[in-house]
C-alpha cells in the first residue's frame, strides 16, 4: 500500500514537471514571427552563388534540386518581399486548380548571416491574406467556421441536434401535462 | 400572458412579483431582436449562429423564470419546437446538397459558390454562409429551449407528486 502511495505521488509529480515544460514551450501568444503564426523551417543552405540569382528574380537550381530531394512541391516563380528574405510561389496541381486557381505563395527564403533559411508559410497567413477576397465576408472567424470548415460546422451542429435528442427521449413528459390541475 | 387564470388556479405557480415580470415581458422581445441581429451579423462582425440561437434561447429561459412554466409552456408549443430542431439541421445540409443540385453535380458538397444567386461567385458564398448560420441558429435556440423546458416540467411535476 505504502510503495502505491508513493509511485502514485512520483506520478503526480512528473506529470506536473511535464505540464511545467509544455506550458513553457508554447510560443508567445499574438506572436507573428512563431511556427504556428507564419512559417516553419525546413533546412539551411549556404548563401554564396545564390544571391545573384535571388535577386533577379531565377531560381537556383541548386535550391530547387534540394528542395525536389524532399519530396516537396517545386517553386516555379520567386518574388522579392524585402533586403534578404523572398518568397517562392508554386503553380497548383491540375486536380486542385478548381479550388486554388491562382498561385499560391508556399516558401519563404531568409537570408540568416551567410546562410539561407528556407521555410514554408503556414496555413494561417493563406487564410489572413487571402480569405476576404475569395469569400466577401470581412470576419475571419465566420468564413472559418462557415465556408472553410462547413463539415465541421455541420457535425458540430448534429452533436447539438443529438443532445436535443437525447434530453426528448430521457426527460420527455408522456402526455400527462400538470396543466389542469 | 393570461392573467385569470394565475388568479384562480393553484398549478400556476409564479414569481408573484410585478416587477419581474413586467422587466422581463418588455425586455423578451429586444432580447429576441439583439439575438436575430446577432446571428445576421455573423459575417460583418462578432457573431454567428451558434451564439445568436443561445441569446434567443435564453430569452425563453427569461419567460420560464418570470411566469412558470405552466404559463410560458403554452406560449412555445412542444410540437413546433420539435419539429424546429431538426429543422435547422435540414436548412444546413440542404443548403449543401442545393450547391450539388445546383450545380447538377460539378462542385462539392457545401461549396457555396455554385448556388444558383444573381450575384458573383464570391458574393454567393458570403450569401450560403448566412444561409447555414440561420440554420445553426435556429438547432441552437430549439434544443436550448427544449433542455430548459423539460428539465423544468420535470420539476414541477416533481412537486406536483409530493
Amino acid at each position: 500500500m505504502k510503495l502505491i502511495s508513493i509511485s502514485a505521488l512520483l506520478f503526480v509529480i512528473v506529470l506536473g514537471a511535464l505540464f511545467i515544460y509544455v506550458a513553457e514551450d508554447i510560443p508567445d501568444f499574438g506572436d507573428p514571427y512563431s511556427a504556428p503564426n507564419c512559417c516553419i523551417k525546413l533546412f539551411d543552405v549556404d548563401a554564396a552563388g545564390l544571391m545573384d540569382d535571388l535577386n533577379q528574380g531565377v531560381i537556383p537550381e541548386s535550391l530547387a534540386d534540394k528542395i525536389e530531394k524532399r519530396g516537396l512541391p517545386l517553386p516555379i516563380r520567386v518574388e522579392s518581399i524585402e533586403e534578404g528574405k523572398w518568397d517562392f510561389f508554386l503553380v497548383p496541381e491540375e486536380k486542385q486548380q478548381a479550388f486554388y486557381p491562382k498561385e499560391q505563395k508556399y516558401y519563404l527564403i531568409k537570408k540568416e548571416g551567410d546562410k539561407l533559411g528556407v521555410y514554408r508559410y503556414s496555413l494561417v497567413v493563406r487564410w489572413i491574406e487571402e480569405g476576404e477576397e475569395e469569400t466577401e465576408v470581412i470576419n475571419m472567424v465566420t468564413y472559418g467556421l462557415a465556408d472553410y470548415r462547413g463539415y465541421d460546422t455541420l457535425g458540430e451542429t448534429s452533436v447539438i441536434f443529438t443532445a436535443g435528442v437525447s434530453v426528448l427521449l430521457l426527460l420527455r413528459r408522456r402526455g400527462k401535462r400538470p396543466e389542469a390541475k | 400572458m393570461n392573467t385569470e387564470k394565475s388568479e384562480t388556479g393553484e398549478g400556476k405557480k409564479r414569481s408573484g412579483d410585478v416587477i419581474v415580470e413586467t422587466v422581463s415581458r418588455v425586455m423578451v422581445p429586444f432580447i429576441q431582436l439583439f439575438a436575430l441581429y446577432v446571428i445576421m451579423h455573423g459575417s460583418s462582425g462578432p457573431g454567428g449562429g451558434f451564439q445568436g440561437g443561445v441569446i434567443f434561447g435564453a430569452s425563453f429561459v427569461l419567460l420560464v423564470i418570470a411566469f412558470g412554466i405552466v404559463n410560458a409552456g403554452d406560449r412555445f408549443p412542444e410540437a413546433v419546437n420539435t419539429a424546429l430542431f431538426s429543422t435547422g439541421v435540414y436548412i444546413y445540409a440542404g443548403v449543401g446538397l442545393l450547391c450539388i443540385i445546383c450545380s447538377f453535380g460539378a462542385a462539392q458538397y457545401l461549396n457555396y459558390g455554385f448556388l444558383s444567386l444573381p450575384v458573383h461567385f464570391e458574393e454567393r458564398r458570403a450569401l450560403g454562409m448566412d444561409f447555414i448560420e440561420i440554420g445553426v441558429g435556429i438547432t441552437v435556440m430549439a434544443v436550448i429551449a427544449e433542455i430548459f423546458f423539460n428539465l423544468a416540467w420535470k420539476k414541477e411535476e416533481d412537486e406536483g407528486e409530493e
